[in-house]
Parts: C-alpha cells; structure tokens; sequence
C-alpha cells in the first residue's frame, strides 16, 4: 500500500472519489437491515406514524412476541429449513457431477451439452408450461416437487465447470495412475481443490432457497407446506385489512409494520449465521504448491 | 520380466501424426532416457507407456502383457510429472498414501510403506507438510516418494528436474540415479536436457519429428553420432559442422585441407559435413592434426576451462580448452588443431555418419 503522501493529484482525487461511493453503496447496502430492525423493536404506533428512522422508537419486543406464539409461523419456518437443506443437497448432487462432466474433453457432445444447458439461462418455456408441467408431474403441492423442481441451475454449473476445467490436467492424470476412477478422482480430488466454488455455489443455493418466494406461492397450497417467505406475504395480507387484528395490536403495542419486520428479521438471521462459516473458504490459493507453475 | 517393447508405436491427432512408427526394445531394470528438442514425441510416447494417450497404431508390452488397451491404473506402471501433480489439499503422507488407499491396501501396511520411503527419500520429517510448505527439491521428492511407495513395475519420469534450478537440478540428477540403482526399477525418462540424459542413462534414445534418430549408450551416441542431428543435440556446445568435400587425402573446407584417420581416396569429390567436437582441439600442432585458421570473436571463461567462439569462414564454430587458471593468453589464438582421428564424416545431402576406410 502506497502511502498518502506519494500519491499524485490525480491519485488523491481517484482515491476520494472511490471512497465515497463506497460508502454510498455501503449506507444503501446497510440501511435497509438496519431500518427494519429497528422497525421491529419499534411500537406500532411509532412505526405507523413513520417516525423510526435509525433505531427504535419506544423500544418493545410485542412484534416478536406475536409472532413467535403464532404456530403457522413455526412451521413455515421449518419448511423453510427443510427446501433450503434439502434443495441445497439436491442440487449439489447435480451440479458437482454435472459440471465435472462438462469439463472434461474426453465427453462425447461436450459442445452440445454445453450449449444445451447454457441455452436455458436465457430461453425457457416460461410460468405457465412449467406450471402445467410440474400439475402433469403430480408435484403441485408437494414439498419434494419444490426441493427437485429447481435442483438444476445452469448458471451455477457453469461456474463450477469453469473452476473444473482451470484445475492443471495433471492432477487427474495423476489420479488416474494411482488407480483412481472417475468418481474417485471427483471427489477425492476435484472436490477437494474446489471448495472456494463449491462454497460459492452452496451459498448462492441457500440464499436463493431461503428467499424462495414466488414459485412456492404459485406451486403450493397447503398452509403446512408454505416456507417462511409465503407465510410473510400471507401476513402482510392478512394484517393489512384486519379490522380485528386492528384493534388487537392497538391494544398490544405492535402494528402490521413491526410484525413484517420481525419477520424479516427473523427470516435473515440464519444466513447471517451461516455466512462466516462458509465465507473462510471464499480465499484463493486453494491450488498453490501442488504444481510448479 | 518388466521389460517395455514399442513395436511400430504411431500416434495421430486426426489426420496429423506426431509419432511415426517407433521400436523400442527397453530391457528390465534399464534406465532408458528419450531425448530430443521440444516437439519430436518424445512426452507423447511416454504419455502412450503411461496410458495417458492412446496409441493409434503399433503394439505396447510391458513385461509378458499387450499393454494398448489396458488402462493406466491396470499397468503397474508409476509416473513422476513434470510439475509434480502434487494434491495441495493432501499432507505429504497422504499423498503418498493416495494410491494405496484407492489400491485398499491395509492401513498398517500402508503406514510401514510409508515411513520406509520417507526415509530413502529423506522426508520422514515433512510427511505432515502440505506441498504448499516445502521446497522445490522437497515437493519434487515427495513425487518420487508416490510413484515409489507402489512399487510399479516400471518408472515414467516426465522432465521431472525441468523446474528446478540448476544447483538443485545436478543434485536430484544424482539422487535419480542411485535410487534406480538401489531399486532397480526399469526406467524411462524424457528431458530435452542432453546432460541428463547423458549422466542418467544406460542407453539414450534420441528422438526428432516423431521418429528415432539413433540409441546407444551415452559414450557410443556421443563419439559416433549417427547423423547431424544427433551430433549437434549431444554434447555442450553442439558438435561444430563445416561443408566440405573429400579429396584424395583428406576432407577440403574452404581453403583448408583437414587431414583424416583413414583413407578416402575412392570418394573423392564427394560433398560431407565434417564434424568437430569443441573439446577436440588442441592450441599446439601435433603429429596427424590439422591447423585451422579461425577469426577468435569471443573467449568465454568457464574456470578451468574456457570457450572459444570465433569464425571460419563465414561458420560460427566453438571450442573448448583448457585455461590452466589464465585466459589472457588466449586472446591472441588464430588457429586450432584438429586431430585427425577424432574428425567426424557426414553425407552432406542425407546427414548419415560415413565410415573412413582403413
């Protein structure tokens, strides 16, 4: 790192420049979590008369304290977990092999293939042929239709063909003469030299699962089937033109505002949580050592 | 038996061939090194042993067994690559241990494997370490370690020292050596390095466009080349080349007439390359030599030896002497020696090696 002094004028003003939109984009980035975190710890009065800005205004926990006694909360909540979990895996057990596959030259088709899946990120049949074809399928309402239905990600195969296809050949062929398969040599080593993109695409996995809204709304009925994000778009419905409910949270100290948020809120944490965990392995030089450059 | 034989060994990308017809007899516990400028098929027929490439046309055995169909893992054959293919994420055990666990050998006795080439290897203190944190020697013995530790019936080794400097690269050449000795494992060996092919050898194989230009041993290859190509790709410098023709005493280039050990008088007329070895040259005259007028441009001291590069004519020629500790003396040099009976005879149009009647 350069010190200030040598930078030239043009440096300095570069420098300023790019501090500062950093830091727009950081408050932009921010503010949202931190108003609606505030939001939810805000009274309903507070935060219907639009006077939370910062931090909580006549702080309270009524908002959390409704939603957590709600059942259908907890069992969104779970189903929430349950695609996240279970769709991650399912689509891990696609897109590792598959990209594997696609990377390596010896594939018969390997340019077809290629095309055929990268055709799908911009052209697909659209909402409602693949409503018809999940209703055909008999996977309309059912949780296991959800976690397959969107396994495969052509985008994330992609990704992990691409980091495939940059591991040296010789690691293969050095697994190929010590008597290693092509399972072997995937999992005993490509996976293992891969973490930094395996890591990548899991999380983009989890957080497209865990923020998985709309076609859980259009695919399932069942209220005990609906993840969290559906369950909070319910109760936005539901609240916004409650009479009861109006006169309840008066009373209670929360409004419809500060049920969402806490929602939101609870919504977020466990990616907050799962994040430092997975982001150790976001660092380059996985590679280094193993083959003299 | 773990002898190799290539027999008509073709290699063709498409409608390209790189490898034209090799035959190769490589006899157990042999220390075979295929060298040749970069390009002439020398990794890709090694990458064929292996069964990394597979083989157009020909047939390979390794020991009693047809080897062209046979995957790499069924070979019995271990390979040493060039940039080591070292697993990063593996300690140097483990990567030792790689094959032999895929091969589900017993866990003690992987261990025992282990530790014994740990310690031929001198390793023992680093089977912890990943690849990241040793040196270049360090790493490049941990791949030998794993082509070891499976006791394969024959070595592949890919340019393995090409990646090292070259203090360290003399002292794995060495370290090669006396573990093929101990081990006596048949080898085959591909550099474009002409020193270590020369110090690691039992025979050499020089190779050049896809096809074999002359095996022998390193002495046989090295006094009599079979062509000009071999002549100027072993040794260092490379064989000095001068166009002449033969005369009724001797070989004529430009206006010298160099004397031969031998008689040519019925070939007189004939167009040859004559072939001088830098290090055949003498600063004195002596009985049967020649003197060679050259135009010195350059003395290159080496320590107690020193290159001499100057012109005959308009060919660049080099020489090697040596100094006795001072090299001032050699900057007045106007003429080498060449001694007869170590002067090389080449057709001029083919490049083959002429023998001089007696």
């Amino acid at each position: 790192m350069m010190k200030w002094n040598l930078y030239s004028r043009g440096d300095k003003f570069f420098a300023i420049v790019v501090s500062i939109l950093i830091g727009m984009f950081t408050v932009a980035t921010l503010y949202p979590f931190i108003y609606i975190a505030a939001v939810s710890f805000s009274s309903g009065f507070a935060a219907q008369a639009g006077r939370v800005v910062l931090t909580p205004i006549e702080a309270t926990w009524e908002a959390y304290g409704y939603i957590l006694t709600d059942p259908q909360f907890w069992i969104s909540y779970r189903n929430t977990f349950i695609y996240t979990i279970g769709g991650t895996i399912m689509s891990m057990l696609f897109i590792i092999p598959g990209a594997y596959a696609l990377s390596r030259p010896q594939l018969k088709g390997r340019r077809f293939f290629n095309l055929f899946i990268a055709f799908t990120m911009w052209f697909n049949a659209g909402l409602i042929p693949f409503f018809l074809n999940m209703r055909d399928l008999g996977l309309l309402d059912s949780m296991f239709g959800i976690i397959l239905a969107f396994a495969v990600n052509a985008f994330n195969i992609i990704l992990l063909r691409n980091f495939f296809e940059a591991i040296p050949q010789s690691f293969e062929e050095a697994a190929r003469m010590d008597g290693a398969n092509d399972f072997q040599v995937l999992w005993k080593v490509f996976v293992p030299l891969s973490k930094p993109a395996i890591a990548t695409i899991t999380l983009f996995c989890i957080v497209s699962r865990w923020n998985g809204f709309f076609w859980a709304m259009v695919l399932l009925q069942s209220e005990e089937k609906i993840p969290l994000q559906v369950f909070l778009r319910h109760t936005i419905a539901n609240l916004s033109d409650d009479d009861e409910f109006a006169i309840v949270q008066t009373a209670a100290g929360f409004s419809a505002e500060t049920v969402t948020a806490a929602i939101i809120v609870c919504s977020i944490i466990p990616v907050l949580i799962v994040y430092p965990f997975i982001q150790k392995y976001f660092e380059k030089g996985i590679l280094l050592g193993g083959v003299k450059e | 038996m773990s002898g190799v034989n290539l027999s008509g060994i073709v290699k063709a990308y498409g409608a390209v061939q790189v490898v034209h017809g090799i035959d190769l007899d490589i006899a157990e516990k042999e220390f075979v090194v295929l060298v040749g400028p970069s390009g002439c098929g020398k990794s890709t027929t090694l990458r064929m042993i292996a069964g990394l490439e597979e083989i157009t046309a020909g047939d390979l055995t390794i020991g009693d067994r047809r080897m062209n169909r046979v995957a790499p893992k069924d070979r019995d054959v271990a390979m040493v690559f060039q940039n080591y293919a070292l697993y990063p994420h593996l300690n140097v055990a483990d990567n030792m241990a790689f094959g032999l666990r895929i091969r589900k050998m017993p866990k003690a006795e992987i261990k025992t494997t282990i530790s014994e080439v740990a310690e031929i290897l001198g390793l023992t203190e680093y089977l912890d370490r990943r690849p990241a944190d040793l040196s270049g020697g360090q790493r490049q013995r941990v791949a030998m370690g794993r082509a070891i530790v499976r006791h394969p019936k024959v070595f592949l080794f890919d340019e393995p020292l090409s990646n090292l400097d070259a203090k360290l690269r003399t002292q794995m050449r060495a370290e090669i050596k006396r573990l093929h000795n101990r081990l006596g494992v048949t080898s085959v060996y591909v550099t474009h390095d002409q020193v270590e092919a020369m110090t690691l050898a039992d025979r050499i194989v020089v190779m050049n466009n896809g096809s074999i230009e002359q095996i022998g041993t390193p002495m046989e290859l090295f006094n009599n080349p079979a062509n000009t190509f071999v002549a100027g790709f072993l040794g260092s410098p490379p064989m000095n080349q001068l166009k002449g023709t033969l005369t009724e005493s001797g070989a004529k280039v430009g206006e010298t007439e160099i004397k031969l050990n031998g008689s040519v008088a019925t070939q007189a007329g004939r167009d040859v390359i004559v072939g001088i070895r830098p290090e055949h040259v003498t600063l004195t005259a002596g009985e049967k030599t020649t003197a060679l007028p050259i135009s010195l441009d350059l003395v290159e001291p080496l320590g107690s030896e020193a290159l001499l590069h100057g012109h005959f004519g308009k060919d660049s020629l080099v020489f090697k002497t040596e100094t006795g500790g001072d090299i001032n003396h050699l900057s007045g040099v106007g003429e080498v020696h060449v001694n007869a009976s170590l002067v090389k005879l080449f057709d001029a149009e083919t490049g083959h090696a002429l023998s001089l009647g007696a």
